[in-house]
């Protein structure tokens, strides 16, 4: 897998939704806490790069000289993407959360399922925590085929789970034939279908949906969301990173704001989706 | 929000996370597992390794015309090389009956090293996407790189051993030794890339260094020249005789040269080095696995 770049994007799923489709309201019949997110903070290293000093006028000759040189040797940037978020999921719920581009939102998925180190604060967890995503595990260079065993391997399974699921694999991707082909030749559709359907082979104990893009043809989007469905009665807890504010609607019951780093509001799907759209509304460029 | 929620979230407020989280059964996540529990799924993870390496070493071919062909013509082109190198235009054989298996045995044996490190030093910093997606024992990638190189040596060895029989060596029973020195000479590389994959990920400038090293050990492991010979056999050529690639280019040949009789001390050196660094290299691995994946 080194030296082979990721296919595509993290997940090029987005489920078709009707904005009608009533969203599931689980009320009293949430089990108990799947996931206890403590003060969370994530902090990146950024190589070869730095900010510019805040304040540049005062600063004397020598220190902005200094500065210069600093921006490119030993230049290693802190990027504080989380700064101190909380909250608490129970089994059986749907969380979406929302924000803007670089608010934090694939950043707190990756920490809260255990895959980028925090920098503070504790994660609990019940059971294992998955993002729906294998993209990177493949090799665009191998077939279909082989890309099935990598990936379902790389999710957790077992070999002889791989072989029992690979014609559910095959079927539900719908490539046919083309499996026995390099997944180079495949077009970003094919991949995407490929690459769900070996996602969605595993099923976790809490999982994560990461930014989904609109790919593959209105069937196979059907289908997607039929088994985004299944897999969260499944699955207990699920998170969808969404910029549809329909789909989050559609499939979430509550839903996390992240603003910056941090949780701006927690609530009920409808009041924490109006806030944000009239957040979001002035931004947009008048007409 | 519900009152039990205010109510959890007034908890969480007040520092009562881990009481909560044992109240209903939850496991902290991001420390790291203890040693027997990752070995542990290192070991349910083997198929995982096998699969990883051999596609990748099936995958760095696939792009040719000639396509898995490039396995043995990728070694024969090497040979040709030095042997036009340091055989015809630069003459050092000297101290060296068959100079011909020499040079090929130290070529191939080196770069089995040289290549399994360079691999695997950047076994977190190229796979980073992955780290960043999928659950999995780090110390897998490093070792499915290096288990990719073995593969990628297995078509080189059948080369070496035909040029190394053309020159007029015999087979004898010592060849059956051969596949142990490769092996021993894999779990060594393997445990040199544990300790550098976890270096390079805590500091990636040592990337730039390593080809210097590399060359320095190739030039001081005795790849095209007899150490005893140009070296001689005081402090410094124990030193250099000694050290692990040169042992393992040493062990090689003494398992196809009668020039190298098998040597008790050099099997002993080959084995220690191998299991000093497999055993401490995957400790050194171990102990950053929580911190992988942050740059
Ligand atoms: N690999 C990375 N290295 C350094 N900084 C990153 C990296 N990924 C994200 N960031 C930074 O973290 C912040 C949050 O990013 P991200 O979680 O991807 O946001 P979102 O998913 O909400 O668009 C941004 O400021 C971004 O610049
Ligand atoms: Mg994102």
């Amino acid at each position: 897998m080194t030296d082979q770049k990721p296919l595509g994007e993290e997940i090029d799923f987005e489920p078709d939704v009707d904005p009608t489709d009533p969203a599931p309201k689980p009320g009293a019949d949430l089990g108990g806490l799947s996931l206890i997110v403590d003060d969370v903070h994530v902090t990146y290293r950024v190589y070869g790069g730095r900010r510019a000093a805040a304040s540049g006028d005062e600063l004397s000759v020598v220190r902005r000289l200094l500065n210069r040189t600093n921006r490119h040797i030993g230049a290693v940037t802190e990027v504080k993407a989380i700064r101190g978020v909380s909250f608490v999921a129970r089994h059986g719920e749907a969380i979406g959360i929302v924000g803007r581009n670089g608010s934090g939102k694939s950043t707190l998925l990756r920490a809260v399922a255990g895959l980028l180190p925090l920098s503070g604060g504790t994660v609990y967890i019940s059971g294992e925590a998955s993002l729906l995503g294998v993209n990177a595990a493949l090799m665009k260079d191998l077939t279909g085929e082989r890309n099935i065993m990598i990936g379902g391997l790389a999710l957790g399974l077992t070999a002889t789970e791989v072989r029992e699921r690979y014609d559910e694999i095959v079927e539900f991707s719908g490539i046919g034939d083309a499996v026995n082909l390099p997944m180079k030749a495949y077009s970003s559709g094919m991949g995407a279908r490929l690459r769900f359907a070996i996602s969605s082979a595993a099923r976790p104990d809490v999982l994560m949906v990461d930014e989904a893009l609109a790919t593959g043809d209105a069937e196979f989007r059907a289908r997607s969301k039929q088994r985004i469905d299944e897999i969260r009665e499944q699955a207990g807890t699920i998170f969808l990173v969404s910029h549809s504010l329909a789909a989050v609607r559609s499939m979430c019951s509550r839903v996390l704001w992240i603003d910056k780093g941090k949780l701006r509001m927690d609530g009920p799907v409808d009041e924490v989706c109006d806030a944000y759209q009239e957040f979001t509304r002035p931004r947009r460029p008048a007409r | 929000m519900d009152d039990v929620s205010d109510d959890l979230a007034a908890r969480l407020a007040a520092g009562d996370a881990a009481a909560l989280a044992e109240e209903h059964g939850l496991a902290r996540i991001g420390s790291r597992p203890a040693l027997g529990a990752y070995i542990r799924s290192l070991w349910s993870r083997r198929y995982f390794i096998g699969v990883l390496a051999t596609s990748r070493a099936y995958a760095r071919n696939q792009n040719t015309y000639l396509g898995q062909l490039w396995a043995l013509l990728n070694p024969l082109l090497w040979a040709g090389v030095y042997l036009f190198v340091f055989g015809v235009l630069l003459d050092t054989s000297r101290g060296v009956d068959n100079f011909i298996g020499f040079l090929v045995i130290g070529v191939f044996m080196f770069r089995f090293t040289s290549s399994s490190v360079t691999a695997g030093a950047k076994a977190i910093t190229s796979n980073l996407a992955l780290v960043r997606s999928l659950h999995f024992p780090r110390a897998l990638l490093p070792m499915s790189i290096v288990l990719a190189e073995l593969a990628t040596l297995v078509p080189a060895v059948l080369v070496l051993c035909v040029i190394v029989l053309i020159t007029g060596e015999p087979l004898t029973w010592s060849w059956l030794l051969f596949p142990v020195a490769v092996i021993v000479q894999w779990v060594f590389n393997t445990g040199f890339s544990f300790i550098l994959a976890r270096l390079v990920a805590q500091a990636r400038d040592l990337l730039n260094v390593l080809p210097f090293v590399l060359r320095g050990l190739m030039y001081t492991s005795g790849v095209f020249f007899s150490i005893d010979h140009y070296v001689g056999t005081g402090v410094l050529g124990s030193v250099l005789a000694y050290q692990p690639v040169a042992v393992y280019l040493t062990l090689a040949r003494s398992c196809l040269l009668q020039d190298f009789p098998p040597d008790p001390l050099v099997w002993g050196f080959g084995v220690g080095w191998a299991l000093l660094f497999a055993v401490g290299g995957f400790l050194f691995f171990w102990r950053a696995e929580e911190k992988y994946g942050r740059d």
